[in-house]
């Protein structure tokens, strides 16, 4: 075989491999899923991987979805982008342009979707974040992005109002936040509908991220004695901020930790403590969908499937969200009867569903709207409900 | 809020921070290597600890020696097999070897461990006295890290070893031709670091959740402690993590916490223009 020869055999081969690729193409959904696998974001990048197997697998195991009358097998092609905001965004441009993937899933967190967000705008393909609840992620004017969390200012209103309906004497609270994109935008959203509600915010500081000790701070907030103390992070830093309220003898009728108790972590962190602590979450494993379309036809039905596919660990909300997230995608590839992503993205657009995760159904924004977050409390060890009436389980505790 | 309090919190802070920075000043002091490992030492030390707690029930007080020798022992190999061999380069090669070890000790950590934040969830409660509340855990933390603080010293004041170490430091050339192994003391020096950071570890797991997020945290404290302090001996760690804990704890009330890091980072500019060898450090080590 002459060079010349040998090269028109590799095109030839080459160009063999491809046509195959292209055939195969036209019946898998591809989703391109750039993950934070290793580094900070570690644990949460595997909670997505999790459910996005289960989901994939338990819908393939069913022949997969209907697109246009055929049914369509669904691929997730994902890479780990090791917790860095700028390889997350090559590695989402490497996903369209050589993997050349359908609709893409946003990584965790809002920070790492807004970086993503802007390459899938530029590709106009379609992307659903999960776990990216910040208004300012959606507030850019991006047409392709399009989130399961809803805002969080309606999870702070909420929370006040409820909290005032059930302590009349409700006057003062201290604020303590983690310097972040999320957890300040919730810190702030607090202060914010507690000044409307007529409460006093006595206490309103942030803490830097990688804070390894809250003693100058919680030393300020006892001097204080607030009814209620509203702290936000991440699990570390309430488990050592809950810790040191009790090591420096801090009492306060309500102790709320966001997202804290919405963390199987927390409450294993820290056994008897964590009782009493309150938390809004969007979505919680006790709340009991029924009937709901999609990959699990209940709650019930997500969490037992869950147990299995974990070895017995609790679901948090963001495997609900991250699982529910693939559903809506699912359900716009079956309206939109093709996976053409100018379509597919009009499809999601006009998203109006009800899953085991709840109602999901996108704003002008691409938000999550019209949803009821559920405010939690950990009584004895166990998740309770407290809020929204219609799927409450428990009746508020105080803590003094 | 009483004076004493924001006091007793930097105090007992501030020892925590001598903890983390012991192993690392001892390190940068003697082989002249910045070792970018410390802080997942830390965690691991940390990990091992809970997990021993978890499975068998033991008090981390009593796995605390164990865990100290384990280290010990990956310590004394990782200095024996891989850093020996460019100890003599510049420091920034190094650096860059510590940062590669540290990368594949902070992926296996997160791979076998998880990076779900753990704690031994021993609660020993509070003492109170004069208004002022302490945390019993902290308060054992404490004990801990000036017990093994002041063994260190006692080592390298008295024994063979310890004059060993502390005659590398000093001269390598000379101490080799008194017939010291300078590579066999190098290697124990770096032991000797990964076992203290262990012991750090093991304190801070009933004190601190443990997740590998930490190590990066744990080892820009540290260097920020020796810078403070000062590094070639015992007390530079002392006095810069008593110091760090001290200022962090009352800038955090005066100033807000989300500045006090920052209060920090300052006081370490300014000891580098004005004192670079640190507040209690020996001149030539700066």
């Amino acid at each position: 075989m002459t060079p010349t020869q040998r090269n028109t055999a590799i095109a030839a081969a080459l160009a063999a491999l491809t046509l195959g690729s292209a055939a195969a193409a036209e019946e898998v959904l591809k989703i391109g899923a750039p993950l934070a696998l290793t580094g900070g974001l570690a644990d949460e990048g595997h909670k997505q991987e999790l459910v996005w197997k289960m989901w994939t697998d338990k819908v393939n195991a069913a022949g997969g979805i209907d697109v246009g009358g055929t049914k369509m097998k669904v691929e997730i092609v994902e890479y780990d982008y090791q917790t860095d905001g700028k390889r997350a965004g090559q590695l989402a441009e490497k996903l369209i342009n050589d993997d050349e993937v359908d609709v893409l899933m946003a990584p965790f967190g809002s920070g790492h979707t807004k970086i993503v967000a802007a390459v899938a705008e530029r590709y106009q393909i379609p992307l659903v974040a999960c776990v990216a609840s910040s208004t300012s992620v959606y507030d850019q004017g991006f047409k392709y992005l399009f989130g399961t969390l809803a805002p969080n200012s309606g999870m702070t209103e909420s929370m006040v109002a409820e909290f005032k309906a059930k302590m009349p004497d409700l006057g003062t609270v201290a604020i303590y936040g983690r310097d972040d994109v999320f957890p300040k935008s919730m810190a702030t959203a607090t202060s914010e509908s507690a000044k409307a509600a007529g409460l006093d915010v006595v206490y309103d500081e942030l803490y830097p991220v990688g804070a390894i000790d809250h003693s100058a701070a919680l030393s300020t907030i006892k001097s204080l004695a607030p009814d209620w103390i509203y702290m936000t992070g991440y699990t570390q830093d309430l488990i050592l901020g809950r810790k040191q309220m009790q090591d420096l003898g801090i009492e306060a009728p309500i102790i709320t930790m966001v997202t804290g108790p919405a963390y199987k972590e927390f409450t294993e962190g820290l056994g008897e403590l964590a009782d009493g602590v309150t938390s809004s979450t969007w979505w919680h494993h006790a709340t009991g969908y029924t009937d709901v379309a999609g990959a699990w036809s209940s709650t019930d039905a997500f969490y037992q499937d869950f147990l299995e596919a974990s070895g017995g660990e609790d679901p948090d909300y963001v495997h609900g969200s991250c699982a529910a997230a693939l559903d809506v995608v699912a359900d716009a590839a079956s309206r939109a009867g093709t996976i053409e992503p100018v379509a597919m993205r009009d499809a999601l657009a006009a998203t109006d569903m009800e899953t085991f995760y709840g109602p999901i159904k996108f704003g002008e924004n691409g938000m999550n709207q019209g949803r009821e977050m559920p405010i939690i409390q950990v009584q004895g060890g166990e998740i309770k409900i407290l809020y929204p009436e219609n799927i409450a389980n428990a009746e508020m505790t105080f803590l003094e | 809020m009483g004076f004493a309090q924001i006091l007793a919190n930097g105090v007992v802070l501030g020892t925590l921070y001598a903890c983390i920075a012991i192993g690392f000043s001892l390190v940068w002091g003697v082989l002249n290597v910045i070792n970018m490992l410390h802080g997942s030492f830390i965690v691991l030390g940390g990990y091992l600890t809970y997990f021993a707690w978890a499975y068998t029930g033991i008090s981390p007080v009593l796995i605390l020696p164990v865990v100290a020798v384990l280290l010990f022992g990956l310590g004394y190999a990782l200095q024996y097999l891989f850093i020996n061999k460019v100890v003599s380069a510049p420091v920034l090669t190094t650096l860059t070897l510590t940062f590669g070890l540290d990368m594949i000790l902070y992926n296996l950590m997160t791979v076998f461990f998880t990076a779900t934040p753990r704690r031994v969830s021993m609660d020993f409660g509070r003492l109170e006295f004069w208004g002022v509340a302490m945390p019993v855990d902290r308060l054992i933390g404490m004990g801990l890290a000036l017990l093994l603080t002041a063994l260190l010293f006692v080592v390298l004041r008295t024994s063979r070893i310890g004059r060993a170490i502390v005659a590398v430091r000093m001269d390598r050339e000379a101490a080799a031709l008194m017939g010291i192994k300078v590579n066999h003391i190098y290697a124990v020096t770096f032991g000797i670091a990964a076992l203290m950071a262990g012991a750090a570890g093991s304190v801070f797991a009933m004190v601190f959740p443990v997740t590998t997020n930490l190590s990066g945290v744990f080892l820009g404290k540290a260097f920020v402690i020796c810078v403070i302090g000062g590094l070639g001996g015992v007390s530079g760690a002392l006095a810069g993590g008593l110091a760090l804990g001290i200022i962090e704890s009352f800038a955090g009330v005066l100033v807000g916490p989300q500045n006090a890091i920052t209060i920090g980072f300052v006081l370490m500019l300014v000891l580098l223009i004005v004192r670079p060898q640190g507040l209690v450090g020996v001149k030539g080590y700066e």
